[in-house]
């Protein structure tokens, strides 16, 4: 005997009731009961839907879905850590290298003034205001898209929702960049090390706010065979 | 099972090696197949197999590939080229492990 349309369905809702938000975790455990239900039924044809299914969770020990969940989001964020460091890399190679470049002279040279807090301050606004914005764009399509489909990867969550995180270990920094003394303007170490850190930051927020989003239909599909099914 | 703790730390070794003589697998289908080779002494538990085969995803080891099998969506497990270079060490490591255990117990085979 096999599941009907209407028991796949059910068991869907039965991985959301468990905790489980994401439908690429949700599908392969959906298959899972859904082959184990149907080997019970071969033994016993005369079991109910409901307990059979019962039967089958029970055999994921006390966690349930728990271990299952944990261990494929730590896998996503591998994943997603794997294409950020991709996208940063291109970075430091031709043609952008140049840009990156540019970038960091710019820094460094407005950085060489005795304006160094004030001008850091500014940068600082700038990349924290655009992130801001960027962040709130970037949720309000996610829930866009969520509405339209219905679903939700944990992959497109994490490309979507997390990437302005970085901003926020960024922006908690803040209270240094007030502290500045107006001398280390003259510490050329400092200043490397200064512009450099500015440098990275800038581009780590611009890959993760703009390049990776636009990028994420093609990541989603070669992330999840089942995506565009 | 006999005892669950010895064979944990096997559990990547066995999901490799039968990944390498089946072209792919889907994660049920890994746990009958063990239990039928066992006769049934060892049983993969659903809590930790779903685990286990992420991780080894997340690290290169395997690939995923998605099928439409009667009215649900099935998700196969394949190993990568890392993924079979990876099954020939983890069972030398295996081997290796068995051999050790074996002079400890039973000095006399050795």
């Amino acid at each position: 005997m096999k599941l009907t349309e209407s028991q796949i369905q059910d068991l869907y809702a039965f991985t959301r009731q468990h905790f489980v938000e994401h439908y690429d975790l949700q599908t392969e455990l959906v298959d899972h009961l859904a082959n184990d239900i149907e080997a019970q039924w071969q033994i016993q044809p005369k079991l109910t839907f409901e307990d059979a299914k019962n039967k089958a969770f029970k055999k994921f020990g006390i966690f349930g879905f728990m271990d299952a969940i944990d261990q494929k989001a730590k896998a996503m964020n591998k994943r997603y850590m794997r294409y950020m460091w991709t996208e940063l890399k291109k970075w430091f190679e031709l043609p952008q290298i140049i840009s990156t470049i540019a970038l960091f002279l710019l820094f460094y040279i407005t950085f060489s003034t005795v304006y160094i807090a004030t001008l850091a301050l500014v940068f600082f606004g700038i990349i924290t205001v655009w992130c801001t914005y960027k962040s709130i764009q970037l949720n309000s399509q996610f829930r866009r898209r969520k509405e339209l489909s219905n679903k939700k990867w944990m992959l497109e969550e994490m490309i979507y929702k997390q990437a302005g995180s970085t901003m926020f270990i960024f922006m908690s920094q803040l209270f240094n960049v007030y502290k500045i003394p107006e001398n280390y303007g003259g510490n050329t170490y400092f200043l490397v090390l200064f512009s450099l850190a500015f440098t990275v930051i800038a581009l780590v927020n611009y890959i993760s706010l703009e390049v990776i989003p636009n990028k994420a239909e093609k990541l989603l599909n070669e992330t999840y065979p089942e995506f565009s099914l | 099972m006999s005892n669950s703790k010895l064979y944990k730390g096997s559990l990547t070794t066995i999901i490799l090696k039968l990944l390498n003589e089946n072209d792919k697998m889907y994660g049920y289908e890994i746990t009958q197949r063990v239990k039928e080779l066992t006769k049934g002494e060892l049983k993969i538990t659903e809590g930790a197999l779903y685990p286990a085969l992420h991780k080894l995803e997340a690290e290169g080891l395997l690939d995923v590939e998605v099928a439409k099998v009667d009215n649900r969506l099935r998700k196969y497990y394949k190993l990568t080229e890392t993924g079979t270079k990876e099954t020939v060490n983890k069972l030398e490591e295996l081997a290796e492990y068995i051999k050790t255990m074996q002079a400890l117990v039973n000095p006399k085979l050795a």
